[in-house]
C-alpha cells in the first residue's frame, strides 16, 4: 500500500469512528446539559461580546475565571455608576458560570436596589424620566433574579432573594397592586421552605409576607402559632402579628386578655404596638392595635397629650408621592 | 498459554519503553512547573478582588477562588506537558539515534508507540497528582479556616442549629469533595486524549512544530465540535442552514474530539456533585480515543521509513 492510499485509509477511518462515537457523545452531551454539569452552549453573541476572550472560554475551567475577571470589571462599573455596562457585564457572567448563585444574587441586587436608588435621587432627569427608571430597574432586577432561579431551580437562597425583594416596602409600589406582590413573595418564600434546605427565618419571612395579603388572615394566624410554637420565635413582628391577627379572629375577646396572652409585659406590649403603629410603610395589618394602645396608655398612665394615637403618620412609603412631590 | 506468555511479554516491552519515556521527560526538568503552580495555588489563596460580598459569601468566594485558578492551571499544565512531551519523543529518538537501536531489536512498533504514549500519560498522571496533593492540602486547611470563622460568626449572631447545618454544608461542599478529584481525573482524561491525538500527527508530521501547532489547534476547535454536531442534526441555530455548511459540521463533528464534555469541572468548581457514571462514561470515551488513536499511529508508523 502507497503512503498515499495509507493516508486515505486513514482519514476513512477517523471518519467511521467518528460516526460510531458520535450517538454515545451525543447522549453523554444531553446528560450533562441535562444534570447542570454542562453549561447552556455559548450563544453567538456571548462570543461576540467576549472577543479574544472567548478561546480561554473554551478551556474547562477557565468559564469561571473569566467570570470572576468580568465580575471585577462590573465592580469598575459600579464605582463609576454605569447601569447599562453592569447589566450587560451581568447577562456575560452569567452566561459563562450560569450555576453560580452569586453572580445571579449580585447582579439582582445591582439593578433592583443601587440602580433604583441612583435614580430616586438623580436631581438631573425629570420626575417622569426618573419614576420610570426607578421603575424599570427593580423590574429588570427581578426579572433577572427570577431567571437565576429558571437556571438553578433547586436553589433556595435565590427563592428567599425573590420573596425578599417583592415585600420590600421601598420596592413594593413598582410591583402594581401591593397584595398581590406580597402573595407572589409569600409563594416564593415557600418555595424555598418546601426545599428543606433553607434557613429557619425563611418560614418566618413567608409569614410575614402573607399576614399582609388581605383575606388570608386566619391561614396567617394559624402559621403564626405553628411558628411561634416550633422556633420559640419571639421577635417584634411575630409577637405583633399574634395580637393583630388574633383580634381579627374574634374582635369581640377582650383585648387585656389577648395582650397579656401575647406579649411578656404590658410595658414590652406597649412598646412593640407603637412601633408597629407608626410603621405605617411596612404595610403590616392593624387589626385592634389602636385599642391595645388606648388600655395600655391608660394601664401605663401615659398623658393624653402624648398618647401615640394623637401623632401624626406617614402614609406607607410611595415614590409615586415622592416624585409628585419634586415635579 | 503461549498467547498469554506472548501478552504478557508485550506487556513487559511496554512497561520498559514506557519507564523510559517517563525518566527521559523527567531529566528534561519538567516538574520546575510545580513551582510555579505552588506560586498560582498560594496566591489565589490572597486574591481578594474587589467586588460586593457580604460577611456571609467571602469564605465560600475564597474557596472558589482557589478551586478555579487551580484546575485552571492544571488544565494549562497538563495540556502542555502532553503536547510538548509527545511531540518531542519520535523526533528526540531519530536525532538520539536511539530509535534506530530499538527498532533493529525485535520490539513490535506498536510496542514502541505504545510504551512511549504510557510513558506521557505516567508523566501527566504524577504532575496531576502532585498538583492535586497541593491543592487539596491548601483547600483542606482554607476550608476548615473559613468553617470554623463563620461558624462562629453564625453563633455570635444566634443563629439556630439548624441554620448552622445549612452553612456548615454549604462551606463544606465548596472544599476538597469527591467530586473534586473526578474532576482532576477528567483534566487527565483530556490531556490523554490530546497526547494520543499529538502521537498521531507526530507519526506523520515532519517537525516539532507542526505537531504542537496542529495539536494545540485541534484542542480549542473541539470545544466547539458539540455545536457542529448540534448544526449538523439541527438541533441548535443551524435549523435551515444549506447543504454545505450541514456537510461541513459533519466532517468537523466526526473528525475532531469532542473535548467539551470535559468541562464538567467548571460545574464542579461552582460546587456541584459529580455522579461517579458520569466519571466511567467520560473514562470511556477517553479510553475509545486513546485506543484508536494509538491503532491508527501504529497503522501509519508500520511501514514509515527511517
Amino acid at each position: 500500500m502507497t503512503q498515499g492510499k495509507r493516508y486515505m485509509v486513514l482519514a476513512a477511518a477517523v471518519l467511521a469512528m467518528g460516526a460510531v462515537r458520535m450517538p454515545f457523545e451525543k447522549g453523554l452531551d444531553n446528560d450533562l446539559r441535562a444534570s447542570g454539569l454542562l453549561p447552556p452552549r455559548l450563544e453567538v453573541r456571548t462570543s461576540d461580546r467576549i472577543g479574544q476572550t472567548f478561546f480561554a472560554v473554551s478551556l474547562g475551567g477557565m468559564r469561571t475565571l473569566v467570570a470572576t475577571i468580568w465580575n471585577l470589571r462590573a465592580f469598575g462599573f459600579f464605582n463609576e455608576q454605569k447601569w447599562e455596562d453592569i447589566e450587560e457585564c451581568y447577562d456575560l457572567i452569567v452566561d459563562l458560570a450560569p450555576r453560580t448563585r452569586y453572580y445571579w444574587d449580585t447582579g439582582s441586587w445591582h439593578q433592583a436596589y443601587n440602580e433604583a436608588s441612583y435614580y430616586l435621587y438623580d436631581s438631573t432627569l425629570p420626575a417622569l424620566r426618573r419614576k420610570q427608571a426607578w421603575k424599570d430597574s427593580i423590574l429588570s432586577g427581578r426579572a433577572f433574579l427570577e431567571r437565576g432561579i429558571r437556571n438553578n431551580p433547586g436553589d433556595s437562597v435565590l427563592w428567599e432573594r425573590l420573596g425578599y425583594l417583592l415585600s420590600d416596602s421601598n420596592k413594593i409600589s413598582a410591583f402594581g397592586d401591593p397584595a398581590k406582590a406580597y402573595q407572589e413573595s409569600y409563594d416564593a418564600y415557600m418555595t424555598a421552605v418546601e426545599m428543606g434546605n433553607s434557613r429557619a427565618l425563611t418560614s418566618r419571612f413567608a409569614l410575614y409576607s402573607l399576614a399582609r395579603v388581605p383575606g388570608r388572615e386566619k391561614e396567617a394566624l394559624a402559621m403564626a402559632r405553628r411558628l411561634h410554637a416550633e422556633q420559640n420565635a419571639n421577635t417584634a413582628t411575630m409577637l405583633s402579628l399574634l395580637y393583630t391577627l388574633g383580634y381579627h379572629e374574634d374582635p369581640a375577646q377582650p383585648v387585656d386578655k389577648l395582650i397579656d396572652s401575647v406579649f411578656p409585659s404590658r410595658e414590652k406590649a406597649y412598646e412593640i404596638l407603637t412601633g408597629l403603629w407608626e410603621r405605617t410603610r411596612d404595610r403590616y395589618p392593624v387589626y385592634g392595635v389602636a385599642q391595645a394602645i388606648t388600655f395600655l396608655e391608660s394601664e401605663l398612665k401615659v398623658p393624653p397629650a402624648e398618647s401615640v394615637l394623637k401623632r401624626e403618620l406617614l402614609p406607607p412609603m410611595s415614590p409615586e408621592d415622592y416624585f409628585r412631590q419634586e415635579e | 498459554m503461549n498467547a498469554l506468555s506472548n501478552m504478557l511479554s508485550h506487556a513487559s516491552r511496554i512497561g520498559v519503553i514506557a519507564r523510559h519515556a517517563f525518566t527521559q521527560l523527567v531529566r528534561m526538568k519538567v516538574f520546575y512547573f510545580l513551582a510555579f503552580f505552588a506560586v498560582i495555588l498560594i496566591a489565589s489563596n490572597f486574591f481578594s478582588l474587589p467586588q460586593h460580598v457580604g460577611p456571609e459569601s467571602e469564605g465560600v468566594r475564597v474557596l472558589r477562588n482557589i478551586k478555579s485558578w487551580s484546575l485552571g492551571a492544571m488544565t494549562l499544565f497538563a495540556l502542555v506537558i502532553s503536547v510538548v512531551s509527545t511531540a518531542l519523543l519520535l523526533p528526540k529518538d531519530v536525532e538520539d539515534r536511539t530509535l534506530y537501536t530499538i527498532l533493529a531489536k525485535p520490539v513490535p512498533r506498536l510496542d514502541y508507540l505504545a510504551g512511549k504514549l504510557l510513558g506521557v500519560l505516567l508523566l501527566v498522571f504524577v504532575s496531576l497528582a502532585l498538583m492535586d496533593l497541593l491543592m487539596t492540602g491548601a483547600l483542606q486547611l482554607r476550608t476548615n479556616m473559613i468553617l470554623t470563622e463563620q461558624v462562629a460568626l453564625a453563633e455570635s449572631r444566634g443563629w439556630p442549629a439548624q441554620d448552622i447545618a445549612i452553612l456548615r454544608e454549604e462551606i463544606l461542599s465548596h472544599g476538597p469533595t469527591a467530586s473534586l478529584q473526578g474532576a482532576v481525573f477528567s483534566v487527565f482524561l483530556r490531556a490523554s486524549i490530546i497526547a494520543s491525538l499529538a502521537l498521531l500527527i507526530s507519526t506523520f508530521s515532519s517537525s516539532t512544530l507542526f505537531t504542537t501547532n496542529i495539536s494545540f489547534l485541534i484542542y480549542f476547535i473541539g470545544h466547539f465540535q458539540a455545536d457542529a454536531r448540534s448544526v449538523f442534526t439541527g438541533g441548535g441555530d443551524g435549523t435551515g442552514d444549506g447543504l454545505l455548511i450541514r456537510g461541513a459540521s459533519l466532517l468537523f463533528s466526526l473528525a475532531i474530539p469532542d473535548f467539551q464534555l470535559f468541562n464538567v469541572i467548571d460545574a464542579v468548581i461552582e460546587g456541584q456533585v459529580m455522579p461517579l457514571a458520569i466519571l466511567l462514561k467520560l473514562t470511556l470515551v477517553a479510553l475509545f480515543y486513546f485506543v484508536f488513536y494509538v491503532l491508527a499511529s501504529w497503522f501509519v508508523f508500520a511501514k514509515k521509513e527511517f
